[in-house]
């Protein structure tokens, strides 16, 4: 080699990755949100619509038989090899409770063939051809109550994460390395967060969490860059605002809970999000707020440009069993009375079903989806539940169907649009409610409650167009009874409905009937709403069960 | 250094972890608190309320963010001293000692507020004891399997009242005494017959039942056999021995149910 050629050589090795760096596409590509892709899973719902529903057609109702385990991951929790970062010291204050085996709760999202998850104070990527560890980022928590985390965002070449003890944290998602932290809530007030970021423009979506002490509720946006505040609205009302009118003093309303703990749900178009709220507080007594407590335990829609709220639907008007409207609402078109509509549909976890207008807000229907509850007067004209007050916690105590867990839970459902149904796990659960806070001004909770049990725990196919309940599959029954319960829910045209069973196996249903098609014993229930994307030419379904996250193909050719 | 004095050492920072550790998990020192029940109800009951909880002219405390902020009276501290002016609330000049007993009566409270598992159930016995008896021996069908003077008799006697609400209404379930066992080994335990296609009939307690196989605990012999299931082959019937219990969840009023719970504690 010449000394040109040498230098020519020399220059070009230097300049080469450079030149690859400034051509390399970023990680996710904001726009993929609008034209959600089937070869990733760039967020939450794997789209904005929260349908969980996906068009991938080679894994189907006749070759499900011969689906198989491609490859498994076991959360790496130690933080030898770690990336740091956090607040708080070396040995976790025993304030943080609710430790235990980490669970994955989180839909990993999925963008150039790489997984990105959590659980509380942790963060993992992992390669989704072989299961294999790219990196794990550990943070040294304050407190908070470490009940789970639903999951990252990913804008560009960053990733956004919250924590148990209210940090807004930025990754650079090839490395794992914290590009920076704000504290967004006060863990000294209870306030915990668990909800993953929502990407919408050139901004992201998060809310806090925390019911243990009067405090208010509130959903931010931040800038994906410096990670500031652009908006923060306020899930209770000030004084003198609209819905004011609904809590009896400014008191109430500045300490009445309400926390958007889930993500929601966008439609571009009309250029809203849709996010479900929280319980008031205090919990489980309504007396030192009297009237509806807007917005708590309300279907919001909101401009997410100014965060300005432009519709709301209350599911449960002065809500005192816990039962929040936080899970999702789901968006999608149908056709009511032979119209074409622009729908949300809720299933929530006071038991009842939900479809609204998502347009204007306005009621469609409401039915039940668990037939135990024994808490309302019915409904009014505006299809809401009317609470009956004789079932709000009194000394001696009350008997109410269901408990504060609710007839379902967090864990995302599913509409398919193949089969017009919505899918959702049930509970019929019964606890008993006793007053423990008698002064005029409760706090916190201000009752305690004590569970019987459930006589039943199902798989529901619900119809949109009549609210009724097409099929009820019944899950495992253990020496105690009914098992399992909410689960995470998928369904594909492929004509498959992907669950659990309440007794270890994940599954596929078929989501006509509800019949079993082909399970996997993973020995315990899974713990996530599951994925699938194609990555080389080959369908994934990816679920997590516990603290392991399981992914599944058909064989190769 | 020897090994004792290691050990002592060891058993030294031990002790101050431990301590540390049960003052965050909201171990509180009685004596301050109780001291600071009586500043909070002298120095600022009038406009905040004798249970700190907001009075007449002063704003709750206990919901206050500076006071769940503050940490051993420092913050408070400091807010005392300058006060409030503008809003009606006077500078004061608490001693240190009793602005950290105030301190550490708030922080006990706030603690109490949020930890639902330590709230204390009040008086539940409230019902009729004569309608209970006449429940269990008509509608509630509960003589059926019972006897106020066969197996629950001085039942009053060995529960609580919430205890034995909550056995009467849910009677499985529960820590039980000894240590932890299976829940297939509770004797309330569910019952299963499995009918093979052979006709061979096998019968346990129920461990598990899915879509894909039954699991079946033999009390003779404690042997776990599970057997494959496919569809309604081979059949399986499963039974409670507390569907009766289970029955009246939905058809129990509260006050039977009161009603109830002062009869069976009234059985001494």
């Amino acid at each position: 080699m010449t000394n040109r050629f040498r230098l020519a050589f020399v220059l070009g090795l230097a300049i080469a990755p450079a030149a690859l760096v400034a051509q390399q596409a970023p990680v996710l590509d904001p726009a993929i949100l609008m034209r959600p892709p089937t070869d990733a899973w760039p967020t939450y719902h794997g789209d904005y619509t929260g349908r969980r529903y996906s068009t991938l057609t080679q894994i189907t109702s006749d070759n499900v038989k011969s689906l198989a385990l491609a490859w498994v991951y076991r959360l790496n929790t130690s933080q030898a090899l770690a990336n740091i970062g956090g607040e708080g010291p070396d040995v976790p204050p025993a304030a943080a409770n609710g430790f235990g085996a980490p669970t994955i709760k989180a839909t990993p999202l999925m963008a150039n063939g790489i997984l990105y998850f959590s659980s509380p104070d942790h963060v993992w990527s992992v390669d989704a051809r072989t299961g294999r560890e790219i990196w794990h980022y550990f943070w040294k928590t304050r407190g908070g109550i470490h009940i789970g985390n639903r999951g990252v965002g990913l804008y560009g070449n960053w990733l956004f994460f919250l924590t148990p003890d209210n940090y807004f944290v930025s990754l650079d998602a090839a490395t794992g390395k914290e590009r920076w932290h704000h504290e967004i809530a006060n863990v000294k007030r209870e306030y915990f967060s668990t909800s993953a970021p929502i990407i919408i423009g050139k901004q992201v979506i998060i809310g806090v969490g925390g019911d243990s002490l009067d405090v208010p509720g509130y959903l931010e946006s931040r800038d994906p860059e410096s990670g500031l505040v652009i908006w923060r609205w306020y899930s209770t009302p000030r004084s003198g605002q609209p819905g004011a009118e609904s809590w009896p003093n400014a008191e109430a309303m500045l300490n009445g809970g309400g926390m958007p703990w889930l993500p929601g749900t966008y439609d571009p178009e009309l250029n809203l999000y849709y996010i479900g709220t929280g319980n008031p507080q205090p919990v489980l007594s309504g007396k030192s707020r009297e009237g509806d407590n807007l917005w708590t335990c309300s279907i919001v829609a909101l401009n997410p440009d100014t965060g300005k709220l432009v519709w709301w639907y209350q599911v449960s008007p002065h809500d005192t069993h816990d039962w929040d409207a936080a899970q999702t609402p789901v968006i999608f078109d149908g056709v009511i009375d032979g119209k074409p509509r622009k729908l949300l549909a809720q299933a929530n976890r006071n038991g009842h079903f939900f479809v609204l207008d998502r347009t204007n807000g306005k009621h469609v229907l409401t039915s039940l989806h668990t037939d135990s509850l024994n808490w309302t007067k019915g409904l009014n004209s505006t299809g809401q539940p009317i609470p009956n007050p004789a079932k709000e916690a009194s000394i001696p105590g009350v008997l109410v169907s269901p408990d504060t867990n609710g007839a379902t839970n967090w864990p995302p459902p599913s509409f398919n649009p193949d089969t017009g149904l919505f899918y959702v796990s049930t509970v019929q659960s019964y606890s008993m409610f006793y007053l423990t806070d008698t002064d005029d001004r409760p706090q916190g909770w201000a009752a305690a409650e004590r569970g019987l049990g459930a006589t039943s725990r199902a798989l529901k196919a619900i119809d949109y167009k009549t609210g009724k309940v097409r099929w009820t599959h019944p899950l495992a029954t253990t020496a105690n009874g009914p098992a399992g319960g909410p689960m995470g829910l998928l369904s594909t045209a492929g004509k498959l409905l992907f669950g659990n069973d309440g007794g270890g196996n994940f599954v596929a249903y078929d989501p006509a009937t509800g019949k079993p098609l082909w399970h996997a014993g993973l020995g315990t229930n899974t713990s996530n709403g599951p994925e699938t994307y194609m990555l080389d030419g080959r369908q994934y379904v990816v679920v997590g069960a516990g603290d392991t996250l399981y992914a599944f193909a058909l064989p190769r050719p | 250094m020897g090994r004792r004095k290691l050990l002592i050492t060891a058993i030294a920072l031990a002790s101050a972890a431990m301590a540390a550790v049960r003052a965050q998990d909201g171990q509180f020192d009685q004596a301050s608190v109780d001291r600071g029940r009586e500043v909070l109800v002298n120095q600022c009951g009038f406009c905040h309320g004798a249970n700190a909880r907001g009075g007449a002219s002063g704003p709750d405390l206990t919901r206050s963010e500076l006071v769940q902020s503050d940490e051993g009276g420092k913050e408070l501290g400091a807010f005392l001293r300058a006060g409030r002016p503008d809003k009606g609330m006077p500078a004061f000049e608490l001693p240190p000692q009793q602005t950290k007993d105030a301190a550490e009566f708030l922080h006990a409270n706030i603690f109490l507020n949020a930890n639902r598992r330590l709230y204390k159930v009040l008086d539940i016995l409230v019902g009729d004891a004569t309608k209970g008896a006449a429940y269990f021996s008509g509608a509630g069908r509960c003589s059926a399997c019972h006897s106020a003077t066969g197996d629950l008799a001085g039942i009053g006697r060995k529960y609580e009242p919430l205890a034995l609400q909550q056995k009467f209404l849910m009677p499985r379930g529960g820590r039980g005494e000894g240590p932890p066992k299976p829940a297939y080994m509770d004797k309330n335990a569910l019952r299963v017959t499995v009918t093979l296609p052979n006709r061979q009939v096998v019968r346990g307690v129920l461990v598990r039942l899915t879509d894909f196989d039954v699991t079946i605990y033999d009390l003779d012999t404690s042997a776990m056999r599970s057997i494959v299931r496919n569809g309604d082959v081979p059949k399986v019937d499963v039974v409670d021995p507390l569907q009766g219990h289970l029955d009246l969840w939905p058809k129990w009023t509260d006050e039977e149910i009161h009603n109830m719970t002062a009869y069976l504690a009234s059985l001494k």
